[in-house]
């Protein structure tokens, strides 16, 4: 297989296409646009849907309405945009409608800016909209991982009729680098019985977010949770990069790991015993393996695009075995491998 | 006594949005937002959906704004400002201000005909002391030029681009200043920056009419119409020649065609400048540019009626 160059935003929606994504509905937010300007012709072309809507709120609902018939749908946007999509959100966790959302990340709150950010790490981990849900959440660090998991995504969200978010952030979307583009392979998984797909010859599927019967919804929603608790047993991934005998871990996730691995290496170089672990995913959070490794005086550092909002995850997966370091940029800044050295080795 | 709407009178008036902002050489926008504070005797302030208008002119720390200006997100200056005038009312009824403030929101023609229009006919229907400006480029400009429910038919756009599969945008605009109208508010009247004077008295006509109003000003926009950058003025006057872009206003329901092109021109000599049309004039388009024609053409006819039935009505009544 021969790498190719892409715009990460173009790769992403090469991949939706690849992966058999037929129905996208957007609305223009920077950073982001290249996704549903590449996919207005792109989809024409395969002979998938388009659809531009005239807020992110109907996009989002777009996208309900095509998953409930059974489509593999997409929407992707950024920070201002998701936010306006969190009620959408909610109602495909409700309506266990396999969907995936692109959140291209940007600097906020409010406007904030256009430059890359990961301050939207709660927004998507701790809920977001409202009721008890959770969405399964990968953050890729390349476009190789961009690709791959644009794949996955799909699969997972049929797999456990789930909204997936993708998070990424505007630096991914914006870079080119080669990458392989690895061919799609569906595996297999149960057929969308319950899609409103016309009832004749069989009885009417009902997909609903509406439960007043006594009790039902809290039926519903002990459904939702062992739904959670599986992903959480099954669909973990991470990287660790030299934690074996690392004194001190970056815990680090999407583009600031990134930054963080030349930061480590550099500090390997110099003989400092450094390590990093990578989330992919972020819902499931890799708790055991970060409660694995704390204790015995490792200490741990996380970095991160924001002011702080993953360590508090690492914080619980640690329970107070190690000390948890945190260093981080808010508000669409970036750190440098240099600063994020200095910062290691005043750690050490 | 009022400042008339004469160019010696509104050499000597202050610019209320400075120079040194950073929209392109060339935005029709800047000059309409300038014209329209122009023509205001009273204070004013301003709430602005974000779009090019709102993120140039606020870089950094600095503002080109002369004005109190208020921004948010895409959807709601129409809310914002409905927030801001309801406490100034209220502020007034509490005596703790005595000032006659006007309040106008700018937003584009995406913060305007798409995702803010429920804002919008909100602030309409509960009859707020405000007038909402929308400068119609023509598609969502600031973000990379995608199409908009206000982008004209035919015309080519990153998300609805002119290929083999399609010939640029399938649909007609959305006629929001009809759309406004019947929300049966007191003024609504469209405008053109080429029309200094038509714009400005419109404007004045707007400001001094309580309630809610509605102004649609066409602001050329040369990244996205693919024009040169000295024709925003041109292009704007060709619009309201060609009749793409009549120039009316409907006051307490009474419709009257302000402007009326001595000779209507045909609507290519709007669409030829432009390189977001280019591809309607190949031979196979050139239904395309008959459908185009025939929709103005129409759209023309029916408000020069709707203008006619209301000047006998009044005639009527006089007798």
């Amino acid at each position: 297989m021969k790498k190719i160059m892409m715009k990460g935003n173009e790769a992403i929606a090469e991949a939706a296409v690849q992966a058999g994504c037929r129905f996208y509905a957007g609305y223009p937010i920077t950073p982001q646009n290249e996704i549903p300007e590449y996919l207005s012709w792109r989809m024409t072309e395969v002979g998938g849907i388009f659809l531009q809507a005239e807020s992110e709120l109907a996009a989002i609902n777009m996208v309900y309405g095509a998953a409930a018939c059974g489509a593999r749908a997409m929407t992707s946007s950024s920070g201002p945009g998701i936010s306006l999509k969190q009620e959408g959100i909610s109602f495909l966790a409700g309506a266990e409608l396999p969907a995936v959302i692109v959140n291209m990340q940007r600097g906020g709150p409010g406007l904030g800016n256009i430059s890359a950010s990961q301050a939207d790490y709660f927004q998507t981990v701790k809920g977001g909209g409202h009721g008890d849900y959770r969405l399964l959440v990968y953050a890729p660090y390349t476009l190789q991982e961009l690709w791959d998991l644009t794949l996955l995504s799909f699969d997972k969200a049929d797999q456990y009729r789930t909204p997936v978010m993708l998070l990424g952030d505007g630096i991914l979307g914006q870079m080119m680098e080669p990458f392989f583009p690895t061919p799609y392979r569906k595996p297999r998984l149960p057929g969308k019985k319950w899609a409103l797909t016309g009832c004749k010859g069989r009885e009417p599927n009902v997909i609903k977010t509406l439960f007043m019967g006594e009790g039902e919804l809290e039926q519903k929603n002990y459904l939702l949770q062992a739904k959670y608790r599986k992903m959480k047993e099954r669909e973990v991934r991470f990287q660790a990069y030299h934690t074996e005998d690392a004194e001190l871990i970056v815990v680090a996730f999407g583009i600031a790991a990134r930054i963080a691995l030349s930061a480590l290496r550099k500090m390997r170089q110099e003989g400092y015993k450094a390590g990093l672990l990578r989330p992919v995913t972020l819902f499931p959070f890799p708790e055991k393996v970060i409660g694995g490794l704390a204790g015995g005086g490792r200490r741990f550092l996380t970095v991160e695009l924001n002011a702080g909002q993953m360590v508090e995850d690492v914080r619980l997966a640690v329970n107070g075995k190690s000390e948890v370091l945190f260093y981080g940029k808010p508000g669409g800044a970036v750190i440098t491998p240099e600063e994020l050295c200095e910062k290691l080795q005043e750690s050490f | 006594m009022a400042t008339p709407l004469g160019l010696k009178e509104l050499s000597k008036k202050e610019m209320l949005l400075t120079g040194g902002h950073r929209m392109c050489s060339g935005c029709g926008a800047p000059i309409v937002v300038k014209m329209a504070l122009l023509a205001a005797e009273q204070p004013v302030i301003a709430a602005n959906a974000t779009g090019c208008l709102e993120v140039s002119t606020c870089i950094s720390e600095y503002t080109a704004w002369k004005i109190p200006w208020i921004h948010n997100a895409f959807e709601n200056a129409a809310a914002t400002i409905s927030g801001v005038e309801t406490m100034y009312r209220s502020l007034k009824k509490q005596g703790k201000i005595d000032k006659d403030i006007k309040f106008i929101a700018f937003g584009g023609d995406g913060g305007t005909y798409d995702i803010g229009f429920q804002s919008l006919s909100g602030a309409m229907e509960r009859g707020h002391d405000m007038l909402y400006i929308c400068y119609d480029n023509g598609a969502y400009m600031n973000t990379g030029i995608q199409r908009s429910s206000a982008t004209p038919f035919g015309a080519d756009t990153t998300t609805c681009p002119a290929g083999s599969a399609i010939p640029g945008k399938l649909q007609h605009r959305k006629d929001l200043t009809k759309i406004m109208a019947a929300h049966g508010v007191p003024y609504v009247a469209q405008a053109s920056p080429s029309h200094w004077s038509d714009l400005m008295k419109k404007v004045r006509k707007a400001l001094e009419t309580p309630g809610p109003k509605f102004m649609n000003i066409i602001a050329p926009c040369n990244r996205g119409w693919r024009s040169r950058t000295d024709d925003a003025i041109l292009l704007s006057r060709i619009a309201v020649e060609t009749c793409y872009w009549p120039l009316f206003e409907i006051e307490n329901g009474v419709t009257r065609v302000t402007v009326k092109p001595k000779e209507k021109k045909p609507l290519v000599e709007f669409l030829k400048p432009q390189g977001r049309f280019k591809h309607l004039f190949a031979p196979e388009n050139e239904s395309l540019l008959q459908q185009a024609q025939t929709q103005v053409d129409a759209y023309w006819a029916a408000l020069l009626k709707e203008e006619a039935f209301y000047a006998l009505s009044a005639g009527s009544t006089e007798q």
